[in-house]
């Protein structure tokens, strides 16, 4: 046996989350929520793929983004799917948004003391028919919203958003108060601005853009018609509608 | 405890047609603690150079008394007013001579160059605390809010802005962002600065 009394003693240590860029945002309109995400995923300074979507559909009416450390984000994300077709079979209908909420709330709470490393951002239509943004920590504290940027380039893209969409620091003109929801055409503006504004000034986001619509039952799709790019997910001719519109990014 | 973060405070300087504005909060904290609110951080160098300071207050104003003598200096020997791009470089060396023990300062500057055929050039920089000059032609950010500071400015910016469109443009870029960053805050000034004259406004903002 070799003599090893004179060796230095090693420590060895394994850290169990990465951080993988990124950035994600959702607006919700009066009848309609946008959900997007760049689709850049990397580590440090290397990019280790130009597509891997944050955004996910989890029902006809609910959307997921997950952004953080994208092993944990995945997981979490299959988990919730499977939590949510359990739900199918047991009830024989979708779980409604604001209870897709609560359940992502206990879910991450169930994981305090060792978390899914992740932000994650609802974007849906709710029973009522309006559309909604709840946003969520690591841990599971959440609030309804009608709009939220998370993510790497959540510090740059949120105060645009106090500006654009909250219209803070503006005044209105006598008798013409600022509208509490936006028009679509405008949303989808502010999304792909906000997107390119990030993408310009911060390292970890780019590639590609993935933006989430989904349409409350009955809306006109009118402002969808002349949009490039779009792609519609619908499964039920009756329900709400949802689209996807993929739009390319910087790649520097 | 970064030093960078002690005081607290933004500055952001932005190009327009024929004009430049600069603007900064009126923060003064120490760390957490807000301390005052008429902490004034733009100085004029000239009529038509302006200079911003955010960083470490102490520095603020023994930096400001450096560039007042040394701008003295540089007038009394050429018998002329500096340049924006030469006091630029006056900023970067004087920096520089400190290299291993910096002021904790990110000067951002803007001016007018005077042209050869009698005309003026919109002119802004910025520097990091060593005095590495960054020659920007669309804006330049510094301080605790300077990432939100990009991400506005990024989405509201655009090229060949009059007075009044930069002036609401740097406004709602500098008010958005310091209302997003806990050290920055408590008010604003404005400077534009066009050839005939140069406009100060101090704005209200969120007081939390």
């Amino acid at each position: 046996m070799p003599d090893t009394a004179h060796e230095q003693p090693q420590q060895r240590q394994f850290y169990p989350y990465t951080e993988n860029g990124g950035t994600i945002l959702a607006i919700a309109g009066a009848d309609f929520t946008v959900i997007a995400g760049d689709t850049r995923q990397s580590e440090g300074y290397s990019i280790q793929t130009r597509y891997a979507p944050k955004v996910f559909r989890l029902t006809e009416r609910a959307v997921l983004a997950v952004n953080g450390f994208a092993a944990d984000g995945n997981m979490f994300v299959k988990k919730v799917k499977q939590r949510l077709e359990w739900y199918r079979h047991a009830h024989a209908k979708e779980m409604p948004l604001r209870a897709i909420a609560r359940l992502i709330q206990t879910m991450l709470y169930a994981q305090r003391f060792f978390p899914y490393y992740v932000n994650n951002i609802l974007g849906g239509i709710e029973e009522d028919g309006s559309g909604a943004v709840y946003s969520f920590d690591p841990v599971g504290s959440y609030e309804r919203e009608a709009c939220r940027a998370a993510g790497a380039a959540s510090s740059l893209v949120q105060p645009f958003l106090d500006n654009q969409i909250y219209f803070k620091n503006q005044t209105p003109a006598p008798g013409t108060p600022h509208p509490t929801y936006l028009p679509l055409p405008d949303v989808l503006a502010i999304v792909i601005d906000s997107f390119t504004s990030a993408t310009e000034r911060h390292i970890e986001v780019g590639d590609g853009l993935e933006m989430y619509v989904v349409l409350a039952k009955g809306r006109s799709i009118e402002e969808l018609a002349d949009v490039a790019g779009v792609q519609e997910l619908t499964t039920r001719a009756d329900g709400d509608r949802m689209f996807v519109i993929q739009r390319e990014l910087k790649k520097d | 405890m970064s030093i960078m973060e002690y005081n607290g405070g933004s500055v952001i300087a932005m190009v327009g047609k024929d004009c430049v504005a600069i603007a900064s909060d009126l923060r003064l904290g120490n760390q957490a603690l807000g301390i005052a609110s008429d902490f004034e951080k733009i100085f004029p160098m000239t009529d038509r150079v302006y200079l911003g300071l955010p960083g470490l207050a102490t520095d603020v104003t023994t930096l400001r008394e450096q560039f007042r003598y040394r701008l003295n200096m540089y007038t009394i020997k050429e018998e002329r007013e500096i340049e924006p791009e030469t006091f630029a470089h006056l900023v970067s060396s004087t920096l520089y001579e400190r290299r291993f023990g910096p002021y904790f300062i990110e000067p951002v500057m803007a001016g007018l160059q005077r042209l050869p055929n009698g005309g003026y050039k919109p002119f802004i920089a910025a520097t990091d605390l060593i005095g590495c000059i960054n020659f920007a032609k669309d804006f330049v950010v510094a301080g605790t809010a300077s990432s939100k500071l990009f991400g506005v400015a990024e989405g509201l910016w655009e090229p060949d802005l009059e007075p009044e469109d930069l002036f609401e443009t740097i406004a709602q870029t500098l008010l958005n962002a310091v209302d997003r960053d806990a050290y920055s805050g408590w008010g604003a000034v404005v400077h534009v600065i066009t050839k005939d004259k140069a406009i100060k406004r101090v704005l209200k903002g969120r007081m939390d």
